[in-house]
């Protein structure tokens, strides 16, 4: 299989170049080639990277060592687990300085420092385990640690992919300082084109092993060449907009401007399995608040939600926002009585939900559903999505033989895989990103649900797959009635889909109303910090 | 250091309840040891209630309500007195196991730490030159030596090494000739008798050690810090061993825990097959007789042996792992 194929380019010293693809595009491919880290069975077939003159290819082991020292650097992807669990940050220093030498045994403390300065964390840091350390502290490490190698080319691959998304925006503050301020050639590799168009001067595009595009970012937001190129950048949208679109959702979009989303006069035909379609009851939070007792003894306890109160109503959508440690998955366990809330009542119709007993969960079940954040996670890979989407039609809807058949096929019409045969007999691996969330949301609308809570349902898929997911999530609500409580940090997203929002800070409600309204004009910095982490290409040469 | 004190404090717990329950569990049994010596002795005609008495007053009945009993057993617990072996009469359980136990230790104790000690070492090698001879030769080996049963191996090099060949000898834990004690003549000698039940065990268990650890090492060094460190250009034994190897360990350190508990317990089958006098035999001997006082005493020992092995393992854990010092 050819993952790169017939890849040419040529970075002046000192550039900092974004390297832009989605998943399987074959940009980390090429990152871990040039930076000579390709692990067999990988293999460059044809073509030469050279560095300064020399093939990379061509260097022996032990000099290839010792250029990584003055040569080039990597940042990995999971910056978070790019350090030796076991060891001290000022080991993973030591380590470096005693495998080159290059800094002599009575400055090396010094420059640890000096390095860890540069990456804004405190020196403190050096004596601490990375178990210690939160993620986006561990990826300024990981950075640092690159930086003391004193590089004349770093790849960043995914630098911020797996933080939270305001740690990401500083992150890559950081980055760009650095790369300003040290003057080496950067390469950030990246899914998100926002981010790259924001940061890099020069952008090269990739899509299935090859580039398709090729210029200085200025030009490749205002007149992009390729196709492909045009249809990534379609996926972005200002969540400030008056009118905020994506393709593929333009009619929503219009009728929720005009404030006349569909959902009051859904159908409420019957389908093979239950009763109802549309929702009936209301989702109502009042004072919910969830402390868990501290890590450690003596310190403070955990005060993950705090006095929140929303309603959703019937067929109704509402966006619970914020970032990471914000609270809004703790809430979603409390909906769903995985948590049981320490104080605060939540209520679904005339059910006391935090109340209930195991037996009765099972009944809340069949109305509140759950669609997970890793479609690669949420499916057994080992069984067929027919069989994934039988157990639960078995077991809410009581049907059987034949009929459980038919319905199994009804809910892949539903979420749009179509041929339903074809897809029916597929094993997970078989699938995309894309449609595998698909299926995780057919196995949420098997039981027919009148609430369906999705956490972060496209924050793992690829830019141009989201929109699809997400205008499934908006018709199922407006065909069926079906009420949404969207959990995201993403706000765009959030304005695309939902009604209200509640924006949650520290476990704290510090922002509500009607999503356009309030991220039109929001009213709390939070918000606003929200907003700007918001890959936006038209920033595109500004830096 | 507090974490360890709390963990010492489960241990104390823990070794409480095991104690407790080797004192209830033979209570809770029907019939009672002069049953069964009784019964013995009714094969050979019929028995007298003056027999009965006297074999009563000779075992030492149990005086006193459950609770007594409990504390005076505490009190032999803790001075190492568990009475008169029956079988061994009229030596004292402690005696026995006294003499017994170091040839254990010293035997099974030993070659469990080497196998482990070198089975890691074969495991980081196979793993780091993965797809090359050193990888093969000892996964491949390893394997094929820990498939036989134990006994079976044990049984061919008895035949082969002791009895056609007569290198080793067949049987003992060292020659009558010699005088035990420490001596360097009495330290040779038994170690030429410790020389094939040595062998059997390393053979059968290094496999498992080579194969575990190249296992979670071929993952750790698929981990991202390992890639990392290669990116940074690290000397390459520095990645292997301090890296890969380093984390890799970790998850063996706890059936490392289990071998090592398992030694007094485990030993029972080696040191039958070649007759060695250690605490196997002897509590093979204890149950074959009904033995009460020393199959007690050993019960009691073998549960002993593997909450300190636990502990221990849990101690090292926390020095090795920052993540568990919590």
């Amino acid at each position: 299989m050819h993952a790169v194929e017939d890849v040419s380019f040529t970075l002046r010293r000192g550039e900092f170049v974004g390297l832009v693809g989605e998943s399987g595009s074959g940009k980390s491919t090429l990152g871990f080639a040039i930076t000579r880290l390709s692990k067999p069975p990988a293999a460059i077939t044809a073509g030469r990277i050279l560095f300064d003159g020399t093939d990379v290819a061509s260097i022996e082991d032990e000099p290839l060592r010792r250029q990584r020292q003055g040569g080039f650097a990597m940042v990995l992807q999971s910056g978070m687990n790019a350090l030796n669990p076991v060891r001290r940050i000022r080991d993973h220093f030591g380590d470096i300085f005693a495998a080159h030498g290059h800094v002599p045994a009575d400055r090396r403390d010094e420059r640890m420092r000096e390095l860890v300065g540069k990456v804004k964390l405190d020196p403190s840091v050096l004596d601490r385990y990375p178990g210690e350390l939160s993620g986006g502290m561990r990826q300024r490490v990981s950075i640092a640690l690159a930086l003391s190698l004193e590089p004349q080319l770093m790849v960043f691959d995914e630098p911020t992919t797996a933080l939270d998304v305001l740690v990401q925006h500083a992150v890559m503050e950081t980055i760009r300082e650095l790369q300003r301020d040290v003057g080496f050639t950067a390469i950030l590799i990246s899914h998100d084109l926002g981010t790259v168009l924001e940061s890099a001067e020069r952008v090269l595009v990739m899509h299935e092993g090859r580039i398709v595009e090729d210029g200085p970012s200025r030009r490749v937001l205002e007149a992009p060449e390729d196709e492909y190129t045009r249809m990534l950048l379609s996926h972005y949208a200002d969540p400030r907009a008056e009118v905020v679109s994506l393709p593929g959702m333009e009619e929503a979009a219009v009728r929720r401007a005009r404030g006349t989303t569909r959902a009051q006069d859904a159908v409420a035909e019957p389908t093979v399995g239950t009763r109802q379609r549309r929702a009936e009851r209301a989702v109502v939070a009042e004072g919910l608040t969830m402390t868990y007792p501290p890590r450690r003894r003596g310190e403070e306890p955990i005060r993950a939600v705090q006095d929140v109160s929303f309603t959703l109503e019937p067929g109704g959508s509402l966006a619970l926002v914020g970032a990471s440690g914000s609270g809004k998955s703790t809430i979603a366990k409390m909906l769903t009585g995985v948590e049981r809330p320490t104080s605060g009542t939540v209520r679904f119709g005339d059910l006391d939900i935090g109340r209930l007993k195991r037996r009765e969960l099972r009944t809340l079940h069949r109305d509140v559903q759950m669609v997970f954040q890793d479609p690669y996670a949420a499916l057994n890979p080992l069984h067929t999505v027919e069989y994934t989407l039988t157990r639960p039609v078995e077991n809410f809807t009581g049907l059987t033989g034949s009929a459980v058949r038919r319905r199994v096929l009804e809910l892949l019409e539903t979420v749009g895989l179509n041929p339903v045969e074809q897809f029916a007999a597929k094993l997970p691996h078989q699938l995309s990103g894309g449609q595998r969330q698909r299926v995780v949301i057919a196995r949420a609308l098997a039981s027919d649900p009148q609430v369906i809570i999705a956490d972060e349902p496209v924050s793992m898929l690829d830019v141009s797959l989201r929109a699809g997911v997400l205008a499934l999530l908006e018709d199922l609500r407006e065909r069926w009635g079906v009420s949404l409580l969207y959990i995201t940090h993403d706000l765009l997203s959030a304005r695309l889909i939902t009604d209200r929002i509640l924006v949650l800070n520290q476990g704290r409600v510090v922002e509500r109303g009607a999503t356009d309204e309030v991220l039109r004009a929001p009213g709390d910095e939070y918000t606003v910090r929200l907003l700007d982490a918001v890959p936006d290409p038209r920033r595109a040469g500004m830096v | 250091m507090l974490c360890a004190l709390r963990k010492l404090g489960l241990f104390a717990l823990t070794l409480w309840a095991a104690v407790t329950i080797n004192f209830f569990l033979p209570r809770l049994m029907p019939g009672d040891p002069a049953d069964a010596a009784l019964a013995r002795l009714a094969q050979n005609g019929p028995v007298t209630d003056a027999t009965r008495a006297a074999i009563e007053a000779q075992l030492g009945l149990p005086t006193g309500n459950l609770w007594d009993q409990y504390v005076s057993y505490l009190q032999q617990v803790v001075t190492l007195d568990f009475g008169v072996s029956f079988t061994y009469y009229p030596q004292s359980v402690s005696e026995l196991v006294a003499d017994a136990l170091p040839y254990t230790l010293i035997l099974v104790g030993l070659v469990t730490v080497i196998a482990f000690i070198g089975g890691t070492l074969l495991g980081v090698l196979a793993a780091w030159k993965r797809g090359t001879w050193l990888d093969a030769l000892p996964t491949i080996g390893g394997s094929f030596a820990s498939a036989f049963p134990y006994f079976w191996t044990a049984l061919l090099l008895l035949f082969f090494l002791g009895y056609v060949l007569r290198w080793f000898p067949s049987s003992g834990a060292y020659s009558v000739t010699s005088d035990p004690g420490l001596n360097w003549q009495f330290i040779g000698d038994a170690a030429y008798h410790a020389a094939l039940p040595a062998v059997t065990i390393l053979v059968t268990s290094l496999g498992g050690w080579i194969l575990g650890m190249r296992n979670t090492m071929i993952s750790t060094l698929g981990d991202d810090y390992v890639t990392f460190a290669e990116a940074n250009g690290l000397r390459k034994r520095t990645v292997a061993l301090r890296y890969a190897a380093r984390n890799a360990i970790l998850p063996n350190l706890t059936s490392f825990g289990l071998a090592l508990g398992g030694v007094v317990g485990g030993s029972l089958l080696v040191e039958q097959v070649f007759g060695y006098p250690g605490v196997g035999y002897l509590l093979f001997n204890a149950v074959i007789n009904q033995d009460y006082p020393l199959m007690q005493a050993m019960f009691l020992m073998i549960t002993v042996s593997v909450l300190v092995a636990n502990f221990l393992v849990d101690i090292l854990y926390g020095v090795l792992d920052p993540r568990t010092r919590r």
